[in-house]
């Protein structure tokens, strides 16, 4: 897949996982066949895969009830997730000082940058 | 109640280093690619958070000031885009050539619902507790967040005042605000849901683009749509209002004026690629024709554009002396910025449609001076009312909140004019509002703040010196 696909096919799953979160935030809980046809445009399968990424970053609730899964938002999950990537990116931020003593002019490029 | 995020990490070199690591002007410190003209208390700084944005596109900036700086100590930021929160550096000394620094976010609950909502998260949807309910779409990401950095600040302040006078016939006002993230689609599904919620007005001040996406969706659904930014006009009806400067207006207060003073009539036209700068030219080239001047190039650049590198060498050979720009937010900021360091203020001199003070902040003052605009509304313009308005956001927001600019005072005062519409007028319909609204009342010669005309707005030509835009002129209103 060349980088411009790659990127539309991402725009594209944002849209889907949007639409699924704002189906959740309006109506409740739904099992997955009610969500899939709230969601339209793509099929239900591709609606499961963006629900199991949606549960491990722990922003989509499931409950299990017989044989059927609904789902609902985890508002707590989300806000969880939010504070959780707050501070990956605070460290990234530190990580990135570079105290690396200034290298020779012969050492390799590469090793310019350090290890921050 | 606001949470505290923190990191720290101990480095390999002394206190004073570190602390010169943090940007400059010319290159990207470690926080977030941090940029600023100096470390310094009152410096703008802007910086990128590496968020996915929608769509794909990389960053989200962080617009604000630094607040405080101890030498090899510390340095805090307050910052207003896309949320308005605190980040402070602690530099301490750590063994015998080390340092301990420190990283704290200080996050309010607006700026967690901020990011959940950028994720997908719904916003959540207040209970029906009676109040009259106002939407107010801002921009707090994407490029059109440099000049809209007090717009939500001051359409709170308004609603505030609202309330404290009684409210709108005997009932509380209640504002929603949303981001458009400089997006039409965004605004015009924000516009749905302050719909959904009961909204009684909607106060887009956001791009054109997003003003029209809004007034689309919400065209019979009873709500009012009322743009509060300068705009090319067109599209307005009894139930979508548009307040603010024209083009046409402020060309005719800019255009021959520069002309005498630079004994120049070349000129190039630097824009974007959406109906304002469409509607813009297409007034720029009137008032140039009617000037006796001639157009000597064009060019529009899609909203979002960082290098204007080619741009700037096509004006420069087009033997153009004069500039007109018609960019707005962080295009503007980085157009301007990049024609002064590539030199090309020695061979022209430039006119700015949307230079309001956030975005010569951002500019800077070494790239700003000289440039000129005219607008209804400058901070620094000592019409009656205007201590008494900036002493109030002052005490409401802190004395480090961002300037108060034409597009943020125009929200403030169209949310004024609008609650007397209503408390006049409680069950009219929403057309009966958009026309008292829109309707010019007789005003007194001189502007007085809370009674601008803000249909045909007596617009101030400003010119930016070290200090800030200075007035040079006023001129009568037009349309």
């Amino acid at each position: 897949m060349d980088p411009k696909e790659d990127l539309a096919f991402d725009a594209l799953s944002d849209r889907v996982r949007r639409r699924i979160l704002s189906v959740l935030g309006e109506e409740g809980e739904l099992p997955v066949n009610a969500l899939a046809e709230r969601v339209g445009t793509v099929g239900r399968t591709t609606v499961s895969s963006h629900l199991r990424l949606l549960r491990t970053s722990g922003i989509v609730r499931e409950r299990r009830e017989g044989r059927n899964r609904y789902y609902s938002l985890d508002t707590e999950g989300a806000v969880r997730e939010a504070f959780t990537y707050l501070q990956s990116i605070l460290r990234q931020a530190v990580d990135e000082i570079d105290d690396s003593p200034p290298a020779p002019a012969a050492v390799d490029p590469d090793r310019e940058r350090g290890t921050g | 109640m606001h949470t505290t995020v923190a990191a720290e990490r101990t480095v390999a070199l002394a206190p004073p280093e570190v602390f010169a690591l943090f940007g400059t002007a010319g290159s990207e410190g470690w926080l977030f690619g941090a940029r600023c003209d100096a470390v310094a208390a009152g410096a703008i700084v802007s910086m990128r958070l590496p968020l996915d944005e929608r769509g794909g596109t990389g960053g989200v900036d962080v617009l604000g000031r630094i607040t405080r700086v101890a030498p090899a100590a510390a340095v805090e930021i307050e910052h207003t885009q896309p949320w308005r929160g605190r980040l402070s550096l602690r530099f301490a000394p750590a063994g015998s050539r080390g340092t301990r620094v420190q990283v704290r976010a200080s996050v309010p609950p607006e700026g967690v619902e901020w990011l959940l909502h950028r994720r997908g998260v719904p916003l959540p949807e207040p209970p029906d507790d009676g109040a009259v309910r106002l939407g107010a779409i801002t921009t707090a990401s994407g490029p059109g967040a440099v000049y809209s950095m007090s717009a939500e600040l001051m359409a709170r302040l308004a609603v505030d005042e609202i309330n404290d006078d009684g409210g709108v016939a005997g009932r509380r006002v209640q504002l929603l605000t949303a981001d458009d993230a400089t997006d039409a689609e965004q605004a015009a599904l924000e516009a749905e849901r302050m719909a959904r919620l009961g909204c009684r007005a909607v106060f887009v001040n956001a791009t054109s683009a997003s003003f029209d996406a809004v007034r689309r969706v919400l065209e019979g659904r009873g709500v009012l749509v009322v743009h509060t930014v300068i705009n090319e006009g067109g599209g307005d009806s009894p139930t979508a209002v548009r307040f603010g400067e024209r083009p046409s207006a402020q060309l005719d207060a800019l255009v021959a004026p520069a002309m005498r003073r630079a004994d120049a009539r070349r000129w190039f036209f630097v824009g974007q690629s959406y109906v304002w700068s469409h509607g813009a030219h297409a007034a720029a080239y009137r008032a140039v024709a009617h000037a006796g001047g001639q157009v000597a190039g064009e060019e529009l650049a899609p909203l979002g554009t960082t290098d204007f590198g080619d741009t700037i060498e096509r004006i420069a050979h087009s033997g153009a002396d004069l500039v007109l720009s018609t960019l707005v937010g962080a295009d503007e900021v980085a157009f301007e910025r990049q024609s002064e360091a590539a030199g090309l203020r020695r061979s022209t001199r430039t006119v700015s449609l949307t230079l309001e003070e956030s975005t010569l902040a951002h500019i800077g003052p070494r790239a700003g001076t000289g440039l000129q605009t005219a607008l209804g509304y400058f901070q620094d313009n000592p019409l009656p009312g205007n201590d008494g308005l900036l002493a109030r956001y002052r005490e409401a927001y802190g004395s480090w909140a961002p300037p108060v600019t034409a597009l943020s005072e125009t929200v403030y005062e169209a949310i004024h004019r609008y609650a007397r519409v209503l408390h006049v007028d409680p069950d009219g319909t929403t057309a009966a509002h958009g026309v008292a609204l829109a309707a010019r009342r007789p005003t007194r010669r001189d502007d007085t703040i809370g009674a601008r005309d803000l249909v045909a707005p007596r617009l101030y030509v400003a010119e930016a010196g070290p200090g800030g835009l200075e007035i040079v002129d006023a001129v009568a209103g037009g349309r």
